[in-house]
């Protein structure tokens, strides 16, 4: 049954909207009782671009590990998508975070940018973008198969760079780091135990 | 042409209070004059005080107040009641600045004793009623308040002189800084069951910085007695300082000889120093000190103002530091 679910298209659009609708909530409550709507906005749009960003690296994993399980061949029917939607909130919460910084001019912006903690998710968002705009077929076509599997192999870097960002932005360390991408380390750590171990049998 | 800008702080004539509602505010019970006289005949004091409207007390068992007009400049316009009382750090009721107003109700705060001691001639352990009422009562002053996390605020405090705490206490000659403990109750404050900071919170500050005019001890915010969630009953403040050196619950007040380490200092040195000055030329490691948000204004988008130099008191305190590489001494 979920797997029925989940290999519609609609429906993943829907688990993967219905978070931004409640990150733009609180700015637009008549008399905001958030003391800063705009940053829990952002910080909203973080927190779901990472969350994804996990979910999406599981989704391979799981099709290794349990092959026959539908709900594994189902989700990864939606690798791409889910994968789109992870820059679509990285791109929000980039333009929250501008307009949050924005004190008259871009000085203080691109002051930050340089401090690890920004640099870090910074590029971590260039990486996306680059992923985002390499997904689309024609570009899968004109890079070929080898090659582009080899560019995308960058969500790594991404994620790692995303675990140090999303750390580093609390003053002591927030352990829902570890709630959202622990179960990711442990997936592809069993992932890339198990190919080693196929590999050695069939040798 | 003469084109008139209108200064920040102007008024329009229609914000002005009708003469009639300015006649009918409440007025003291007590004459402040006559309360001071009171307070010397003790727990009789305390009842008169106790008779007091809420809206005019300012500590736990409730004091008249009275804004101090030299700490009321009218180009401060003070954040709400509602915002700053639930928009909190407090790490002793969670890490998350909802977390505090829920989570730090029904805690008891009464009675609350705190000690004196140290290098000092009259060590004590006092009520923090008993010790308000020493004081000589509590004022009003509103301040600027900045978060080191890039937030202002405007805050009314109600309290009394640090000065006058060290004047009773009377410190010897050796002692050189004075340290402020909050409370230590595992027990009954969730946020202290786990080990998030180094419990318990510990500030500091030196002695002439303590004796300076500006540093206050708050048992009140607009009037009321100061809610659990921004450090009832008794908290420091010391406005041109980011706000993590404003000691919450204090228990304990020690005057020592060496410059004490603060908590946030041991959690991160490299990011949070002794001195804390609000300071808009050194940033944080992680973020920029140039500017700051303001809480509670220009809607949904907000506003973001320029951060000034010691949170805009620098002609007051700027001697103390005369001669400080101030971007060493952070």
């Amino acid at each position: 049954m979920p797997a029925n679910l989940l290999r519609r298209k609609w429906v993943v659009w829907v688990l993967l909207v219905a978070p931004g609708i409640w990150a733009l909530w609180p700015l637009f409550r008549p008399s905001p009782s958030d003391a800063d709507p705009l940053k829990s906005a952002l910080l909203h749009l973080g927190l779901v671009a990472a969350i994804l960003l996990a979910v999406v690296l599981t989704f391979s994993p799981l099709r290794v590990l349990w092959p026959k399980w539908d709900v594994a061949q189902a989700l990864n029917r939606h690798r791409r998508l889910v994968g789109v939607a992870v820059f679509a909130y990285a791109l929000l919460h980039v333009v929250a975070h501008t307009l949050h910084v924005y004190d008259g001019g871009f000085a203080t912006l691109l002051k930050e940018l340089q401090k690890p903690f920004q640099l870090t998710g910074l590029v971590a968002f260039a990486i996306l973008f680059v992923l985002t705009v390499t997904s689309l077929d024609a570009a899968i076509r004109r890079l070929g198969g080898k090659r582009w599997k080899n560019l995308h192999r960058f969500v790594y870097l991404a994620a790692a760079l995303t675990i140090y960002h999303q750390a580093a932005a609390r003053k002591i360390f927030p352990l829902q780091v570890v709630w959202i991408f622990g179960p990711v380390l442990v997936l592809q750590a069993a992932r890339w135990w198990r190919v080693r171990r196929n590999k050695t049998a069939t040798a | 042409m003469l084109i008139r800008v209108p200064k920040s702080w102007e008024l329009p004539e229609s914000a002005a209070t009708p003469e009639s509602a300015y006649l009918l505010r409440p007025k003291p019970v007590v004459p402040r004059r006559d309360f001071l006289k009171t307070i010397g005949t003790g727990a009789a004091g305390l009842a008169a005080a106790s008779l007091l409207p809420s809206s005019l007390r300012g500590a736990t068992a409730g004091f008249p107040t009275k804004v101090n007009p030299a700490h009321r400049d009218p180009a401060l316009k003070p954040t709400s009641y509602e915002l700053i009382t639930s928009y909190n750090n407090f790490y002793e009721f969670g890490t998350d600045k909802a977390d505090p107003k829920p989570n730090s109700q029904g805690w008891k705060t009464e009675p609350w004793t705190v000690e004196i001691g140290g290098l000092i001639n009259n060590p004590v352990k006092i009520d923090a009623n008993d010790l308000v009422m020493k004081m000589g009562g509590v004022e009003q002053r509103v301040y600027r308040f900045r978060c080191v996390e890039a937030w202002s605020m405007v805050i009314p405090w109600d309290g009394f002189p640090l000065s006058k705490l060290i004047a009773f206490a009377d410190p010897k000659p050796e002692a050189k800084f004075i340290t402020f403990t909050t409370f230590n109750d595992p027990k009954n404050v969730p946020g202290q069951r786990r080990p998030a900071l180094d419990w318990p919170y510990f500030e500091g500050l030196r002695l002439d910085e303590a004796n300076h005019d500006l540093s206050f001890i708050a048992t009140g915010i607009y009037g009321k007695p100061i809610p659990n969630q921004n450090g009832a009953p008794l908290r420091l403040v010391v406005p041109w300082k980011y706000g993590f050196k404003y000691g919450k619950s204090i228990v304990k007040i020690d005057f020592v000889a060496k410059q004490p380490r603060n908590t946030w200092q041991v959690m991160a040195a490299n990011e949070y120093g002794f001195y804390a000055n609000v300071n808009p030329t050194v940033d944080h490691p992680r973020w920029s000190q140039a500017s700051e948000r303001v809480i509670g204004e220009g809607g949904a988008f907000g506003r973001r103002q320029r951060t000034l130099m010691f949170n805009g008191y620098e002609k007051e305190v700027a001697a103390l530091y005369k001669g400080m590489d101030l971007a060493k001494f952070y």
